[in-house]
């Protein structure tokens, strides 16, 4: 089934029209993006049932974007009538235009040219199996209520099970002087968080699901929270791990981690405009092993796929690293005029109330030829990372961090069944993507979490790849 | 709009109910260098509605509760359809029953603000005015830049009479500093004041001119061992945010912690200082309507308070506090100077600082620390640190020097010793 349009936005688009061409008579260039989107979250666990809609995922609202012959500005409003369409046109010309002029000595204003605006009209919307209205609030709270007392029941020592879905399902058209494109998206995430005391210290184990689709999703976390819960009884014998360089394989989610945090956010390429991204000098260059292709875009169905940005530039598939070597970036409209490139469909917002900014959607590394197991035999001494936890970005100096829960021990080619945590893997992005040596031949991607820029601006991504086997330090 | 949710809360026979109305005015400017890149203002107004529904189960009194958008641009058939639905999804919610915060109407509060004082555009034009006045070297600068100033009005209203609001200011947002030689190396920082405290913002920036400068001399990593760890600056603050966290109801009620009140939190046999934390109230009411006041919440090494909202405080058979965000500590014994003394690392700052309120883990990849081998003091970049606050919070030390940032109030900075450190 494809997930339908929203009649409140087939409501408004004849509103919509008459604001933009209003606009286009005082601007040479402007555009309108309305969203109509909710989002729903549910949750069992010791704390109790939550059944509600997410704020940060659900509202209706409008973001104008207008050119000023020299400088861009945009006005977010969540309400449009007959009568307050006067009323936004005053606030654009006489509020927003002029808040230039508030500088002080010594600020000046950038200068760009008017975005190109090529025609495109098109309406496209995502598939599902079962849609999570369709399915229902008690369908769901009582699926999750029975995996969660099934994870709490597993043993003794186990404090807590949450067991979590999420979805949205969002509406976006884009209005300009040649464009006229609409998406319907349906994605739904899920998560099992498995949590054991020792002493006043928590371990936890966590899983997460997703999906471009809707609560189809729910059958694929049955089967796993015998083997969460397990983990998290092991964590409880773990110890800190002994500092140092070792020879390591990243489970696929690590691996996503690794494209993601330590490499991903530093091929965006508004970084390039402001100089903040090692990375532009090494266009053409070889910054990862051979073995090693990268992609971020619509390639995939996974829950950060769209048709088109927040920008109205239709999604691609951007090959960023090939073979090793450093192709291209990925950028948002505004970035990419600056950089005289063209835009790669990366210009995304966290909400209508917020700016677009360049963004990675769904990104990965490519799959390999080796065998896990032969991965792991080829290990003298090492470990098999896994269970992803958080990453932060660096990409002015390339450096590493990035956390994980679990290092296994692996001893002349065998896992040992020691486990050491938490885990924090540190050094040279560039060290680490060169030192890549095996890669799996199937790949993972996940896309439970969303992506900041810097400690705000959250949209969902997804990341992923095979296992690699990689020489990193870890902590 | 209000009145139009109240109309299909009665049309539906719901009688339990708390609606948030959310307005906010902001204008927005983004810099790259000292340039203007783009110019952005919102004008938005929010409504949520949570519903509750009684009822039993085997005997045991319940109260679900369901929370939904309302939007601008709803028709009344719309906002009462979803009420409905909203209602009926509470019926899945099977939490044990707790009561609401009772209240009445009051005045709105309009917390004092400079930021008030011209309009949104004034105070945005003065605060970039301070974002660069330090803005003044040649090799260390200002690369990019990103500020909000923001008006907020809230309104609580509940069906037990709560209906309160109040109206805050904020002038808030990030700058990254750039310096060029000898090595090009940056330092994020971001900001948050309920005044226009130029000043303030000036100081901020002055420093990170000062880091970052420090930060291109930086060459090599320590060595992989244990140090004695100084943090400053808000990395205290991140530090001190998991005793606020640890004592919230939420986390209490699961027994994700196991704190109670009398305990001593630091445990048995604390070496350092022990600690005094006040929680303190950023917002004259909780998100429920419950009235917020600056409360004591670990004396001495003794937890005074655990806060929370209605339902975990019912559960817990305490008195509802709302969630506090907000800490303060006194000065330490020590000053800064005398932090820093033998063998230390002091971090001055990471790519990211984490701190881990279910196992007292913090971390962080260091992107600029002054190692102390008791003699010389060698500036070091990247390697990371990984320890434990279970097992170091029995000998803290804290500075004499203060800071105030807008949820953290207290020492400057806070010496750990024995800390793990991936290094070179």
């Amino acid at each position: 089934m494809k997930v339908k349009s929203s009649q409140y936005l087939d409501q408004v688009k004849p509103l919509l029209k008459e604001l933009l061409n209003s606009l286009l008579e005082e601007y040479s260039y402007a555009s309108i993006l309305a969203t109509d989107s909710k989002g729903k979250n549910y949750a069992v666990s010791k704390s109790g049932t939550v059944i509600k809609e997410d704020s940060l995922l659900s509202g209706r609202g409008f973001v104008a974007k207008v050119y000023d012959g020299n400088s861009y500005g945009e006005y977010s409003f969540n309400e449009i009538t007959e009568g307050s369409i006067e009323d936004i046109l005053y606030n654009i010309k006489f509020s927003l235009i002029p808040l230039k002029e508030s500088l002080p000595k010594g600020i000046t204003e950038s200068g760009y040219g008017e975005l190109l605006d090529e025609p495109d009209v098109f309406k496209e919307s995502t598939e599902y199996i079962q849609n999570p209205e369709e399915l229902g609030d008690e369908k769901i709270v009582t699926f999750i209520t029975k995996l969660s007392e099934e994870g709490k029941q597993f043993d003794d020592k186990i404090l807590d099970c949450i067991v979590r879905c999420n979805y949205q399902q969002y509406h976006k058209l884009f209005l300009s002087r040649n464009k006229d494109m609409e998406q319907n998206v349906l994605w739904t995430t899920g998560s099992i968080i498995v949590m054991a005391s020792r002493g006043e210290e928590i371990k936890h184990y966590f899983k997460g699901y997703s999906n471009l689709g809707g609560t189809e999703l729910l059958e694929e976390m049955k089967d796993d929270i015998q083997s969460v819960a397990q983990n998290t009884l092991e964590l409880l014998e773990s110890e800190p791990i002994k500092p140092g360089e070792y020879d390591c394989i990243c489970t696929p989610e690590v691996t996503g981690m690794i494209v993601h945090e330590a490499f991903g956010h530093g091929v965006e390429m508004d970084m390039f405009v402001k100089k903040r991204a090692l990375a532009e000098k090494y266009i053409g260059e070889y910054v990862a092993s051979t073995l090693i292709t990268m992609h971020d875009g619509a390639a995939v169905r996974e829950a950060a796929t769209y048709f088109f940005d927040d920008e109205g530039v239709p999604a691609q598939d951007t090959v960023i690293i090939e073979k090793g070597i450093l192709k291209r970036g990925i950028s948002d409209s505004q970035s990419a005029m600056y950089l005289n490139t063209k835009p790669t469909g990366n210009g995304r917002r966290e909400s209508y109330e917020r700016k677009a900014y360049t963004r990675m959607t769904n990104t990965y590394f490519e799959a390999g030829k080796d065998k896990l197991e032969d991965m792991i035999a080829s290990i003298q001494y090492g470990f098999l990372l896994e269970n992803a936890s958080s990453g932060m970005e660096d990409p002015k100096n390339w450096g590493i961090q990035c956390m994980v829960n679990i290092a296994r021990e692996i001893k002349e080619g065998k896992l040992t069944g020691k486990i050491y945590s938490p885990i924090v893997m540190t050094g040279y992005v560039p060290d680490l993507l060169k030192s890549i040596s095996m890669i799996s031949d199937t790949m993972e991607l996940s896309g439970g979490g969303f992506c900041g820029k810097g400690y705000k601006e959250w949209v969902k991504v997804s990341d992923g790849g095979p296992y690699i086997k990689a020489r990193i330090r870890l902590g | 709009m209000i009145n139009r949710i109240l109309s299909a809360l009665n049309q539906n026979n719901i009688s339990t109910y708390l609606i948030h109305e959310d307005i906010q005015e902001t204008v927005e400017l983004f810099f790259i260098k000292k340039n203007l890149d783009m110019r952005r203002q919102k004008e938005v107004h929010h409504y949520t509605l949570t519903v509750y529904k009684d009822f039993e189960i085997e005997g045991t009194k319940m109260r679900g509760s369901s929370t939904v958008g309302i939007y601008a641009g709803m028709t009344d058939e719309e906002i009462a359809t979803k009420v409905k639905d909203a209602y009926f999804a509470a019926s899945f919610v099977n939490n044990p029953y707790y009561e609401l915060p009772s209240g009445e109407k009051e005045e709105c509060v309009r917390l004092e603000s400079s930021l008030a004082s011209g309009s949104l555009a004034d105070a945005a034009g003065k605060m970039a005015e301070a974002l660069f006045s330090e803005d003044t070297l040649q090799d260390t600068f200002i690369n990019s830049a990103e500020l909000f100033v923001e008006k907020i009005i809230n309104r609580i209203i509940n069906s037990n009479g709560v209906n309160v609001s109040f109206e805050k200011y904020m002038a808030k947002g990030e700058y990254v500093v750039q310096c060029v030689t000898p090595q090009d190396v940056e330092t994020y920082q971001d900001f948050a004041y309920e005044n226009l405290d130029a000043q303030a913002l000036k100081d901020k920036v002055k420093q990170t001119l000062e880091i970052t400068k420090a930060r291109a001399q930086a060459a090599t990593a320590p060595g992989a061992g244990e140090y004695n760890v100084i943090l400053s600056g808000k990395h205290v603050g991140i530090i001190c945010s998991y005793y606020l966290n640890r004592a919230n109801a939420s986390m209490i009620y699961p027994k994700y912690s196991n704190y109670a009140i009398g305990n001593n939190i630091q445990g048995q046999d604390v070496n350092g200082e022990l600690l005094n934390i006040t929680l303190k109230a950023k917002a004259p009411y909780s998100n429920e309507g419950i009235p917020m006041i600056d409360r004591p919440l670990i004396t001495d090494g003794v937890l005074q308070t655990i806060h929370g909202s209605s339902r975990f405080a019912y559960y817990l058979g305490i008195e509802p506090t709302g969630d506090y965000h907000s800490i303060a500590l006194p000065s330490g014994t020590k000053t800064f100077e005398e932090m820093k003394s033998g063998k230390y690392l002091y971090v001055l700052n990471f790519s990211d600082f984490q701190m881990d309120d279910l196992s007292g883990h913090f971390a962080g990849e260091i992107r600029l620390a002054l190692l102390c081998d008791g003699e010389t003091i060698t500036p070091v970049t990247g390697g990371s640190i990984n320890g434990n606050l279970l097992e170091a919070q029995k000998n803290l030390t804290f500075s004499k020097e203060m800071q105030k940032e807008i949820n953290f109030e207290g020492p400057y900075a806070i010496r750990l010793e024995n800390v793990s450190v991936a290094g070179a």
